[in-house]
C-alpha cells in the first residue's frame, strides 16, 4: 500500500465524518426549525411583543342649566407618587418631604419620612391622587428614587349635588348606585388593545407581521333631565325645611308632568360622591325617591277620587254623610281630623282629608260596597293605569317595585282596599306616586318617568333622545280638569288659606301623614309627612312631592312637608318664567 | 449620372464583418483583467451594499415609530392638560362655588316682579 492510497482513505474517512456531522446538524435544525417552530415562535413573540391595553375613557354625565348641558361627572387624570427607598438620596430627604408637603399638600400620606426611609422595600406610596400640575412640579425637581403612576379618577365638580341620583365610581372603576351603576357598561366603553414589538422603553415598533392595534371605544356621554338649578334649590329647600321641622330624613322629587322629565331628586342626609369612602352609613347612598317604598297616606286620595270621577260615580260636589267613622267588615275606619261631621261634599272630604270620604268614593265603584268589582276597578287604576306597585323603568340603580296587593289574593280584601283609599296597606315609591299624579293632572296621560335626556357625541354635539310619543291615557281630560280644580281648592283651603303661594297661578296639592309600621303594627308616636302637588299658570308645569321623617317624631304633611313644597313651587314659577294668568297679575 | 456599386463591396465580405452600414464600429478593450478572486470580492461588496441599503430602509420605519411615539406622548400630555382645565373650569363654575362667591352673596331678592306680556 503506498502513501497516496493511505491519504485517499483518510480523506474519505474525514469526508464521511463531516458528512455525518452535517447530517446531524441538518436533522437538529430540522427538529428545531420545522418541528419545534411553533414553540420557539411563541417564546420569541413573548420576549419581543408587548400586549398593552388602550383604556377607554368613561363617559361623562351632564345636567341641564336652562336647557344647556353642563358637566356634573367628569374624568380627571391623577398621579400616584411612589418612592424607592433604596435609591432615594438621604441628603435630599428633607427637601423631598418639604416639596411633597408644599406641592401635594393634603394628598401626601402620613409619616412620609418613614415611608421614604423604609428598609427592605422598593415601593412606597408617598402621595395619592395629585393633579397633573402638581405631578409636573414634582417631576421638575428630578429627585432620585421618586416615580409617578398615571391614573384616572371620577370627579364630581358640583360636589353633593344630586349625589344619590348620580352614585359614584369606586376604586376599581365600577359604578356604584344611581346612574353610575345603572349605566356602568355604557359609560365604561370598551378598552382597546395594542399588540406590538417594543423596545426596552416600551416604545411600539412596526416590526413584525402580526402587530395589532384596536382603538378603544369611549363610553357614552349622557345628558340627564336633571336641571342643576332646580336640583340645587330643591336640596337647599329640603335641608332648611327639615331643620325647621326638626326632622332628620327627607326627600323631594320635582318632575315635568307633561313629558316625564325628572328635574330633581333630592335626599337628606346626603354625601359628597368625591369622598364616598368617608360615608359611615350606607343608607346615605340610597335614593329614597326610587328605592324606598312607603305608605304615602292621604296623598293617595287624589288617586281614588280620580278613579271614581273617571268612572262617573262621583263629582266633586257629590255628597255623603260623614260620621267620622265607617265600618268595613270587622274593621272600623276613622278620620284623622274629626268633627267635620254631617253631609259633606267630596271636595270637603278632599279638603279635610276625610278617610270616610275616600272610602265612600271607593264604595261607589261597587255600587255602594267595597266589593270585588270595586276592588278590581281600584286595582286597575292604582296598578295598571297609574302604575303604582311596579317598576317605572327609571334609569337609576336600585329601583324598588313596591307592592299593591291584588284583589285576587287573600290579603286583597275590603279592609285593605278601604285602607288603600287613604294610602295605607300599600307600598309605593315617591317616584311612582309623583308619576301617577302627573298623569291625573296633565290631561290624563301617563308619561313614563325618565332621567336621560340625550347623548353628547365625541365631537361635542348634543342629540336628544327619541320622544316616546303620546303617553297612555289613564283618565279622561274632564277627570283631569276636575282633579286639578279639586287639588287647587284643597290647597287653597290648606291651613286656612295661608299657604304662601304666589298669586295668579294654579297651584294644587294634597297632604299626607302616615303612621309608621313597627312589628307589623301601626304606631302613633311616629308619622311621616308628605305633600304632593303641582303648579303652573294655564297648565301644570311641574309636580313636586316632598317627604319628611324623623325617628320617634310626628311629622305632618301640612305643617312640615307643605312649606317645603311652597318654597320650591314659588321658586319654580320664577325660574320657569311663568307669567300669571290674565287678570291675576 | 448612373449610380455604380463600389468594386470592393461584396456580399461575402459584409456577412463576415457582422456590422451594418452607419453602425458604430469602435471597439474598446480594457487593459485591466479581473480574475476570479476579484469577481468574488466585487460580488461580496455588492451584497454588502445591498444589505446595508435594506437595513437603512428597515430602520427608517423604526425611526418613524419613535417620532410617532413622541407625538403620541405630546397628544396625551395636551389631552391631560385640556382635561385638567375642563375640571378646573367645572369646579369654578359649579353652583356651590358660585353661591359662595362675593358677587352672589351681595345679591338681594327682587322686591317686585313685573311681566311685560
Amino acid at each position: 500500500m503506498n502513501i497516496t492510497t493511505i491519504n485517499n482513505q483518510r480523506i474519505k474517512q474525514l469526508g464521511l465524518l463531516f458528512a455525518a456531522a452535517l447530517v446531524i446538524i441538518i436533522l437538529r435544525l430540522f427538529y428545531l426549525q420545522i418541528i419545534q417552530h411553533g414553540v420557539y415562535t411563541d417564546i420569541a413573540r413573548a420576549e419581543q411583543q408587548k400586549q398593552l391595553t388602550l383604556p377607554a375613557s368613561r363617559g361623562e354625565l351632564y345636567a341641564l342649566d336652562n336647557g344647556e348641558p353642563v358637566k356634573i361627572a367628569m374624568n380627571e387624570t391623577v398621579y400616584t407618587v411612589f418612592a424607592d427607598p433604596e435609591t432615594v438620596d438621604r441628603d435630599e430627604l428633607g427637601e423631598i418631604i418639604s416639596s411633597l408637603n408644599e406641592i401635594a399638600g393634603a394628598e401626601t400620606v402620613d409619616e412620609v419620612r418613614d415611608k421614604l426611609t423604609k428598609e427592605n422595600s422598593r415601593y412606597q406610596v408617598v402621595a395619592r391622587d395629585i393633579t397633573r400640575t402638581q405631578a409636573q412640579l414634582l417631576k421638575d425637581k428630578k429627585y432620585a428614587g421618586i416615580g409617578f403612576i398615571e391614573g384616572s379618577r371620577r370627579t364630581y365638580p358640583e360636589g353633593r349635588l344630586a349625589a344619590q341620583t348620580l352614585g359614584f365610581v369606586n376604586a376599581e372603576g365600577k359604578g356604584q348606585y344611581g346612574i353610575e351603576q345603572y349605566f356602568n357598561e355604557r359609560l365604561n366603553g370598551v378598552d382597546g388593545e395594542l399588540r406590538t414589538v417594543t423596545d426596552v422603553r416600551n416604545v411600539p415598533l412596526t416590526i413584525g407581521s402580526d402587530n395589532l392595534r384596536r382603538e378603544p371605544v369611549d363610553g357614552e356621554n349622557l345628558v340627564l333631565t336633571i336641571d342643576r338649578n332646580v336640583q340645587s334649590y330643591a336640596e337647599e329647600a329640603l335641608q332648611k325645611g327639615l331643620e325647621r321641622a326638626g326632622a332628620s330624613d327627607g326627600s323631594v322629587v320635582v318632575m315635568n308632568p307633561n313629558n316625564g322629565d325628572i328635574l330633581a331628586m333630592a335626599n337628606y342626609p346626603t354625601y359628597n360622591p368625591n369622598e364616598y369612602f368617608k360615608v359611615q352609613d350606607a343608607a346615605q347612598f340610597t335614593n329614597s325617591v326610587v328605592s324606598v317604598p312607603y305608605e304615602p297616606a292621604s296623598v293617595i286620595k287624589s288617586f281614588i277620587f280620580a278613579a271614581a270621577i273617571d268612572q262617573g260615580k262621583i263629582t266633586p260636589s257629590s255628597t255623603f254623610y260623614n260620621s267620622d267613622s265607617v265600618k268595613i267588615d270587622d274593621a272600623t275606619i276613622r278620620n284623622a281630623y274629626t268633627g267635620i261631621t254631617g253631609t259633606r261634599t267630596m271636595q270637603e272630604a278632599y279638603d279635610w282629608s276625610l278617610n270616610t270620604g275616600s272610602v265612600y268614593a271607593a264604595q261607589q265603584l261597587g255600587g255602594g260596597q267595597l266589593n270585588r268589582p270595586a276592588r278590581d276597578i281600584m286595582y286597575q287604576y292604582y296598578h295598571d293605569r297609574f302604575k303604582m306597585g311596579q317598576l317605572t323603568g327609571i334609569e337609576v340603580a336600585g329601583e324598588a317595585a313596591g307592592s299593591i296587593i291584588s284583589p285576587e289574593e287573600e290579603q286583597g280584601n275590603a279592609v285593605r282596599y278601604s285602607n288603600m283609599t287613604f294610602g295605607q296597606g300599600m307600598d309605593v315609591t315617591m317616584l311612582q306616586v309623583a308619576s301617577g299624579y302627573s298623569s291625573i293632572i296633565n290631561g290624563g296621560t301617563y308619561q313614563r318617568p325618565h332621567i336621560v335626556k340625550g347623548v353628547i357625541d365625541a365631537d361635542g354635539d348634543y342629540s336628544g333622545r327619541a320622544a316616546e310619543g303620546v303617553g297612555e291615557r289613564v283618565v279622561s281630560n274632564d277627570t283631569s280638569r276636575a282633579m286639578r280644580e279639586m287639588s287647587a281648592v284643597g290647597r287653597g283651603n290648606l291651613m286656612g288659606g295661608t299657604n304662601g303661594d304666589k298669586t295668579g297661578y294654579t297651584i294644587g296639592g294634597k297632604t299626607g301623614t302616615s303612621q309608621v309600621v313597627e312589628n307589623n303594627r301601626y304606631i302613633f308616636s311616629e308619622t311621616i309627612g308628605t305633600y304632593l302637588g303641582f303648579g303652573g299658570a294655564t297648565k301644570p308645569e311641574y309636580v313636586i312631592m316632598v317627604r319628611v321623617a324623623a325617628p320617634g317624631k310626628k311629622m305632618e304633611g301640612g305643617a312640615h312637608a307643605s312649606p317645603i313644597f311652597t318654597e320650591i313651587s314659588n321658586w319654580m314659577i320664577d325660574y320657569l318664567r311663568l307669567h300669571p294668568k290674565q287678570g291675576d297679575q | 449620372m448612373a449610380y455604380q456599386r463600389t468594386p470592393t463591396y461584396s456580399a461575402t465580405r459584409r456577412a463576415s464583418q457582422n456590422w451594418n452600414r452607419n453602425q458604430n464600429t469602435a471597439q474598446f478593450k480594457s487593459s485591466v483583467k479581473l480574475g476570479p478572486v476579484a469577481h468574488t470580492v466585487i460580488v461580496a461588496l455588492m451584497i454588502t451594499v445591498l444589505g446595508l441599503i435594506y437595513l437603512t430602509q428597515a430602520t427608517k420605519a423604526t425611526s418613524y415609530d419613535y417620532q410617532a411615539s413622541e407625538l403620541d406622548a405630546k397628544i396625551a400630555e395636551l389631552d391631560a392638560r385640556k382635561s385638567e382645565m375642563e375640571v378646573q373650569n367645572a369646579r369654578l363654575t359649579a353652583l356651590e362655588t358660585v353661591k359662595a362667591s362675593n358677587v352672589a352673596k351681595a345679591m338681594t331678592q327682587p322686591s317686585d316682579v313685573s311681566y311685560t306680556e
